[in-house]
């Protein structure tokens, strides 16, 4: 089953932790796939949210241990704030569709460290293809990509796909970047 | 009319950079009106020319860029008029434009992440280059308190300091629900009042509106409606806003460019096309090895969503909206809307300076830090140039004077280059075969329908070394031609089909000057042209395929982008509108 959660994180940092707590506090399995979805209900301010797909059904009201502001959505069912459900129901819809997500929590995530050929990445984990920005062609089974320990896959018409850009010495690493330069940085 | 050469502005700078366009024919561009021609000052004018100059001022029309409704409806307004309107643009001097380089994004001590004092900034820049330079520290609750004042009178004598080079004071604006943008104003009386009521009133960080919600980007049209009503009661004599870093962060969504633009299509005016930081791509251990321009953001709560991975990136050292042939930006040229680009250093700390920022002092007490001290080892992990060492952008002003700057990146008078790679550049859309001048970058040169036109474009290659001692070849030029469309029903379109690279020329020389001719043929529909030049040293297909743009710049490698190694020219467009 697919679960939103939407506990109004105006960053992808917050939404993260949430995610992680989630899965700790319900002990979910080595399958669970958990991921952040950006967010716009009405007029309210834009946000992310999260969802997460389990293998086996869990009763909404597990999630009466979480924050009081987080709502949760599975199917028709509701729980939580009126807004933030609603939020979570489209977390959980972009997921169930395939389409949006970006999967923090995945079978194999542990193992996606350190330097990894796109095949070793593709064996390792559920990430079902590499790609590569600005590039029709996927990239050779033997190219090495600098994980950065940060891989974070797209859900993309209902395959895990990772989007990775050109880097130093012919390799490649993630899109996106572990630690953006934050706005007004102190570039010194 | 006896407007010798004693109008008020300052031509005695003894100035070190080339000006002279000796190849510019002085046709007559026929009888003008002086009241339209800002080389005439308002006190040589007749009473009734000064009066007729004030009301075309007051109705927007003289040193205005492009209407909202863009160029077709311009050409609407000009046939609907019978009195003579004049147009849009003015007059050419007689000898041709003056060609100033400047930076329109540069931070000092005032900014929280800043260092060095007002003088460093525009000393270092006026020996790499620059005639003008935008001091633009980041608004904010401390800069709109204190900073915006403290920092006028190092200005101010920098100006006095520094005498060929126009120094004005702006901020980097948090565009409320958006990016960052330069926002400036003319010197004058009313400059630090204006732009301390509009930061304390419209900046994104000072009211707390950076989500991206209706409310907040309303305040943001709100606050170029100031800046409007600040020109129009003669508090400053003119203002601009141009987005920077557009990209960086995916906030500034198309519609938001659209309604800026629309609001205020004076003021308005253009964004980055290359953003500054362009040494952050330096690889480790000899520099911060990150991605060129800083950009190296990823999508957020307030980005717009349908913007691609690529447009995070930089392609060539340039902005995706810009670098995209068939991108956001020739969606908004193929409207027929004005919409010049830029390129600045974004100049907060150095690569390989040897400079840190002073100790002790209390930035939010002070509005500034300490003056900058000496450290005695090169900063490697510094991302920025001095304004003019690498980044710049060339405006052909009237004259050399704070307001000619102003008119001329109103008008789209611009064309940018990285790392020097050409010393001028002077294009022309004519009537062909007609002895004519043409109109020059920003302007619209009307037509009979169907009658053939013809692109001159005129480039002085490198003739001196750039700064990092080398002389910079140019290898290729490439002439972009699009259709314009009109408005577009979807405000968040950020693509335009009928836009593609129509010819490319070989350089094939290293010194002189080189003329190209693009023949357009019988032109029957309304289109623009922009050209686009490199080294050739890096390039791949655009992002919208090979048949839009063979060769377009490539998507820079994260950590590994010598800045050096790759470089472009891009121009601001020319339209050519048939009548009939």
């Amino acid at each position: 089953m697919i679960i939103g959660l939407d506990g109004g994180s105006r960053t992808v940092a917050e939404a993260e932790h949430l995610l992680h707590r989630v899965v700790e506090t319900l002990g979910l399995p080595d399958g669970t796939v958990g991921c952040t979805h950006f967010v716009r209900v009405a007029d309210g301010t834009p946000h992310v949210a999260c969802s997460l797909a389990v293998r086996e059904a869990i009763d909404l009201a597990a999630f009466s241990a979480l924050p009081a502001e987080v709502g949760a959505a599975s199917g028709e069912d509701r729980t939580g704030p009126e807004e933030p459900a609603r939020g979570a129901a489209l977390a959980a819809a972009a997921h169930a569709a395939g389409s949006g997500g970006r999967l923090v929590v995945y079978p194999g995530r542990a193992e996606l460290t350190g330097t990894l050929s796109v095949a070793e990445i593709l064996a390792r984990s559920a990430i079902d293809q590499v790609a590569v920005l600005a590039q029709a062609e996927e990239p050779a089974p033997d190219t090495l990509v600098t994980t950065g320990d940060h891989v974070r896959p797209q859900l993309r018409d209902g395959r895990v796909v990772l989007l990775t850009m050109p880097a130093a010495d012919g390799r490649l690493m993630p899109a996106e970047v572990r630690d953006p330069t934050p706005c007004c940085a102190d570039h010194g | 009319m006896g407007h010798g050469h004693d109008h008020p502005h300052d031509h005695t700078h003894a100035h070190p950079h080339d000006h002279s366009h000796g190849a510019e024919h002085a046709l007559d561009q026929g009888d003008t009106a002086p009241i339209v021609d800002f080389s005439v000052p308002d006190a040589e004018l007749s009473p009734g020319q000064l009066s007729r100059r004030q009301m075309f001022r007051r109705a927007g029309l003289l040193g205005a860029g492009l209407s909202a409704a863009g160029v077709l409806g311009a050409q609407g307004q000009a046939a609907a008029a019978t009195t003579g309107t004049p147009t849009p643009h003015g007059r050419e001097p007689r000898d041709g434009y003056l060609w100033l380089a400047g930076d329109h994004h540069i931070h000092t001590q005032y900014s929280s992440d800043g260092i060095y004092k007002v003088s460093d900034q525009v000393r270092h820049g006026n020996a790499y280059g620059l005639d003008w330079m935008v001091i633009t520290d980041h608004g904010g609750a401390t800069h709109a308190k204190i900073g915006v004042d403290k920092v006028n009178p190092d200005i101010v004598a920098a100006r006095q300091d520094v005498r060929d080079a126009l120094v004005f004071q702006g901020l980097e604006w948090n565009i409320p629900g958006a990016e960052h943008g330069t926002v400036f104003v003319a010197p004058g009386r009313g400059e630090v009042a204006t732009l301390k009521e509009f930061e304390n009133s419209f900046d994104g960080s000072v009211k707390g509106a950076s989500s991206s919600t209706p409310q907040n980007e309303a305040l943001a049209i709100a606050g170029l409606n100031f800046l409007a009503d600040a020109v129009r009661r003669r508090r400053v004599e003119a203002a601009l806003f141009l987005a920077n870093h557009p990209s960086r962060k995916g906030l500034d969504s198309p519609h938001e460019i659209r309604g800026w633009r629309d609001a205020q299509p004076d003021i308005a005016v253009g964004m980055e096309g290359a953003p500054g930081h362009q040494a952050a791509g330096i690889p480790k251990p000899h520099g911060p090895g990150g991605g060129r321009g800083f950009y190296d953001s990823n999508p957020g709560a307030d980005s717009f969503p349908a913007y691609p991975a690529e447009s995070y990136k930089t392609f060539g050292g340039f902005d995706w909206m810009t670098a995209t042939v068939g991108g956001l930006w020739d969606s908004l040229l193929a409207e027929g809307k004005s919409w010049w680009v830029t390129a600045n250093s974004d100049s907060h700390s150095v690569y390989a300076d040897t400079t840190d920022r002073g100790p002790g002092g209390d930035f939010n007490a002070n509005g500034r830090y300490e003056d900058p001290v000496y450290r005695g080892t090169p900063n490697l992990t510094a991302g920025d140039f001095w304004p003019g060492f690498y980044s710049r952008t060339h405006v052909g002003a009237r004259n050399f004077s704070y307001t000619a700057v102003m008119d001329a990146i109103r008008e789209g008078r611009v064309w940018v280059d990285h790392g020097g790679l050409i010393s001028g550049l002077v294009v022309r859309a004519r009537q062909a075969d007609r002895g004519q001048r043409g109109v020059s970058l920003g302007d619209t040169l009307h037509i009979r329908k169907g009658a053939k036109v013809e692109l001159s474009i005129e480039i002085t290659l490198a003739n001196r070394p750039n700064w990092a001692q080398y002389v910079p070849a140019l290898a290729r030029v490439d002439v972009i031609q699009g259709d314009v469309t009109g408005p577009v029903t979807d405000r968040d379109v950020f693509t335009t089909p009928a836009t593609k690279v129509v010819t490319s020329f070989e350089v094939g020389k290293n010194t002189g000057t080189v003329r190209f001719t693009y023949r357009l043929g019988a032109v029957d529909r309304p289109l623009y042209v922009r050209l686009r030049g490199t080294d050739g040293n890096r390039s791949a297909p655009g992002l919208l395929g090979a048949a839009i743009d063979p060769a377009g710049p490539r998507i820079d490698v994260f950590g590994d982008a010598d800045p050096w190694k790759d470089l472009w020219f891009y121009s601001n467009p020319i339209w050519v509108v048939p009548r009939g």
